[in-house]
């Protein structure tokens, strides 16, 4: 039998080798954070999303370079899978979820394009030489907007669609800082950053949706017209926009079709520091 | 009883260098650095009757790559006014901000007056604006930022006690503009500008004691009582 004096000796070296070996390992932030509604008249499409496995699974990982580095883990597939669904929920008449074979012959008549965003890049910087807690994060996102002709199961469970019926392809940047440096430890600092940048790559794709020119195109031949104003820094991000976005037709592509996890967008993110 | 009642003499004279020590810390805390702040105002159309139940959002500008207008610092200014005259609805930045998403995010936030228009033109937003009264918003630019530090100070823990040696100095300085927008006019108003700088010295000898310059502090007293001037009925 253990006296008491010898346990609570033990018990102290356990809690201090734990919080040793805690020292060691690596910081791990899941992203959470509140997302408000866009305020904004809906869109009448009924819209199906496709969130792919990478995208709802989205992480980071960054190993330490030095001795005074750690290494950092951020799981940011939660936070974007609550964040666009509010943004696209809020933007569209109707959302559908389209994550199985079953889901996708169900909305089969109903859905009138069906969007697929992916992570294409994640960077960000420590603030490694300043004791001030401001995080920076930038994304890169890609959306692809298919028909529903485009999407097909092969009775696996695993959804592939046809690059060749793309109605739009286009790319939109994103950036993040944490608002604040007072009071905050370096996890809560990442956590505000991804959030600010996931609030900017809403508002970026909530003003400039209606502006895609492979978008406005389609919209128009559908006569779904809504004008929206046009963000301040528009002529940067408009610029981007479109001399990123492509028609199918001008898809340099050349696969017959691609799985949703397996596009030619690079889904897993990056890191540098 | 004489040991017992020489112990007590010793005690007491302990108790009082303690609170003589104490005493003298306090003082020192209450010293302050000084600041020199510097107020210009341009403002016109000031509202003779005060804004009635209308409300006012004071909000941060944060499209600059280079800085951002603090968050504590648009609240400070806030909490300036509602205190100074209790009448005048003042929306919390963070609140507005959110029941208007995505409009005043930095990439989308109207810059000038003249956006106005483009953003009622959207009915949501426009309905938003009816509900919540608006009459005044007021765009706060600036920031504030650390110009200088010098000093050293060694610190170090022993079997006997803790403590710290040396001086430490540095400076702050405060440069904010308000710009204040008639809502219902969609014009612009009026601009107060503040620039505060001070210098905050820490020396130690044991303990360190911090003598800061409350800079950014003194910064949303004279924005916050320019505009409380203006906004107020009972100025």
């Amino acid at each position: 039998m253990i006296s008491g004096p010898n346990r609570l000796i033990r018990i102290g070296f356990a809690l201090l080798l734990g919080l040793v070996l805690a020292a060691c390992g690596a910081k791990q932030v899941v992203v959470q954070g509140n997302f408000p509604p866009p305020l904004m008249e809906k869109t009448p499409l009924t819209l199906g999303v496709v969130y792919t496995e990478s995208f709802k699974t989205h992480e980071i990982y960054d190993e330490a370079a030095g001795r005074e580095e750690t290494d950092w883990l951020v799981k940011t597939g939660s936070a974007q899978v609550e964040f666009w669904d509010t943004l696209f929920t809020g933007m569209f008449t109707e959302v559908v979820h389209i994550d199985s074979h079953d889901a996708l012959h169900a909305v089969e008549d109903e859905v009138d394009a069906v969007i697929i965003p992916y992570v294409e890049d994640l960077q960000y910087t420590i603030p490694l030489h300043t004791n001030v807690k401001v995080y920076e994060i930038w994304m890169k996102y890609r959306f692809r907007l298919v028909t529903m002709d485009a999407i097909h199961d092969h009775g696996n469970g695993e959804l592939t669609y046809n690059p060749n019926q793309s109605l739009a392809d286009w790319t939109l940047s994103a950036y993040g800082k944490t608002p604040t440096a007072f009071l905050q430890s370096d996890e809560e600092a990442v956590n505000l950053a991804a959030v600010v940048a996931l609030r900017d790559a809403g508002a970026n794709f909530a003003t400039s949706f209606h502006r895609v020119p492979a978008v406005a195109e389609w919209l128009d031949t559908r006569n779904t017209i809504t004008e929206l104003p046009a963000p301040v820094t528009a002529s940067v991000e408009e610029s981007s926009t479109s001399e990123e976005s492509s028609t199918s037709e001008e898809s340099s592509t050349s696969e017959e079709s691609s799985t949703v996890d397996e596009s030619t967008a690079d889904d897993e993110g990056t890191t540098s520091t | 009883m004489t040991i017992a009642g020489s112990h007590g003499v010793v005690w007491l004279a302990g108790q009082a260098r303690w609170g003589l020590t104490v005493a003298a810390l306090m003082l020192l805390g209450l010293l302050q650095g000084c600041v020199t702040a510097t107020v210009d105002e341009m403002t016109f159309l000031e509202p003779t009757e005060g804004i009635g139940d209308s409300s006012v959002v004071i909000l941060g500008r944060r499209h600059a790559p280079d800085y951002e207008t603090e968050f504590d610092f648009i609240e400070c200014i806030g909490d300036h006014i509602r205190r100074g005259d209790n009448s005048i609805t003042v929306l919390h930045e963070l609140e507005f901000i959110n029941m208007m998403y995505p409009w005043f995010e930095p990439r989308t936030a109207p810059l000038g007056p003249q956006d106005i228009d483009r953003l009622m033109a959207q009915e949501p937003v426009a309905n938003q604006f009816s509900n919540i009264k608006l009459e005044y918003m007021i765009w706060i630019d600036g920031s504030t930022i650390e110009t200088n530090s010098s000093g050293s100070m060694t610190c170090g823990v022993g079997p006997g006690g803790a403590g710290c040696f040396g001086f430490g100095t540095w400076g702050n300085a405060s440069e904010y503009e308000a710009t204040i927008w008639d809502f219902t006019d969609q014009t612009e108003v009026g601009r107060i500008s503040t620039n505060t700088s001070g210098q905050s010295y820490m020396p130690a000898v044991v303990v360190p004691i911090p003598i800061i310059a409350p800079v950014q502090g003194t910064a949303c007293d004279s924005l916050g009582d320019q505009l409380l001037q203006y906004l107020s009925a009972t100025r």
